[in-house]
């Protein structure tokens, strides 16, 4: 359970942090998410010893993994909430992840941008004016159909 | 696949959570800011940096014994220092996405991959489709290890058929 938590944490700090270092220091996607994979690879290569084996071998390719979420661009997610919420989904689909699917390249990929087109849609859900704009034309319609019944009776 | 594994143990959850990706997934493609036509990736002098990276990546994990993150890092940190050599080159600042794309290819662990000869096809594969993709999925981080991630499978398809 702690592992599955650490998980998910881990997944939104290196999507948020990669975002961070992609877009607003401008070092490019490809090198925010290699050099901060890199650097915890590094990290947890050195502290070897000292670390559960399950913790080893999970936390930095849940890293690197969630470092593709952070390597969308600004025009695809604006803020960094949602980019810190598409590392969250990762996380969740990392977690429940398929053993089919255990050494294939790019399924950590896949997952990120699965995850990432699910926060995309959430700005359009939370819309107000969408929703809005929606409620009123299932209102006319609705009394549209009101309307034809009584000219009909009429 | 998930939802396959899990349907005998939980079968309204899986169904749940079929239906609610699947939906979220649609309404994103048919509504979300996904498409776009500059092209991005069109030469074929880049696609072939596909399967470098890839083979790149892959040898440093089997052969150097080092670890599959570290190795990742390493070969995209030197890709990504690539248009640093000549900053007005166009091609040398594209090179970085493949290479990149390449090494998700070669992430892929020795039991799906069993020689340097099948990370070599899946990047040629991989790069052929990134040359499709150019205008599909702009800005979505996760594209190059999509587009990896049907390379492999295709590349395991076919050497399951003809039982390489």
């Amino acid at each position: 359970m702690l592992l599955n938590f650490t998980i998910v944490i881990v997944s939104m700090i290196s999507a948020i942090s990669t975002f961070y270092l992609s877009e607003h220091r401008k070092q490019g996607a490809v090198r925010a998410s290699a050099l901060l994979s890199l650097i915890v690879g590094i990290i947890f290569y050195l502290l070897k010893d000292k670390i559960s084996i399950e913790y080893y071998s999970q936390i930095p390719v849940a890293f690197i993994g969630a470092s593709f979420v952070g390597m969308v661009s600004s025009r695809a997610l604006k803020h960094f909430r949602l980019v810190g919420f598409a590392g969250f989904i990762f996380g969740i689909i990392y977690i429940n992840s398929s053993h089919f699917f255990k050494g294939y390249g790019g399924a950590l990929g896949t997952s990120a941008s699965i995850s990432i087109m699910v926060t995309m849609c959430v700005p359009i859900y939370l819309s107000k004016r969408k929703r809005l704009n929606g409620l009123i034309l299932i209102r006319k319609w609705i009394f549209r159909d009101n309307r034809r019944r009584k000219k009909k009776n009429d | 696949m998930i939802g396959l594994e899990n349907y005998h143990n939980n079968k309204w959850q899986a169904i749940f959570f079929i239906v609610g990706i699947s939906a979220l997934l649609l309404i994103a493609y048919l509504k979300a800011p996904l498409h776009h036509h500059e092209h991005d990736v069109e030469d074929i002098l880049v696609a072939i940096w596909v399967p470098i990276g890839a083979a790149v990546c892959y040898s440093l994990h089997i052969y150097l014994h080092l670890e599959i993150v570290i190795a990742a890092g390493i070969t995209g940190t030197l890709a990504s220092f690539l248009p640093n050599l000549n900053k007005k080159s166009d091609y040398l600042s594209k090179l970085p996405v493949a290479i990149y794309c390449g090494t998700f290819v070669g992430m892929s662990s020795i039991n799906i991959a069993k020689n340097i000869g099948f990370i070599i096809a899946a990047g040629i594969f991989t790069g052929v489709l990134l040359l499709l993709s150019k205008n599909l999925f702009l800005g979505v981080g996760g594209k190059l290890g999509t587009l990896a991630f049907v390379g492999v499978t295709i590349a395991s398809f076919l050497y399951y058929i003809f039982h390489i």
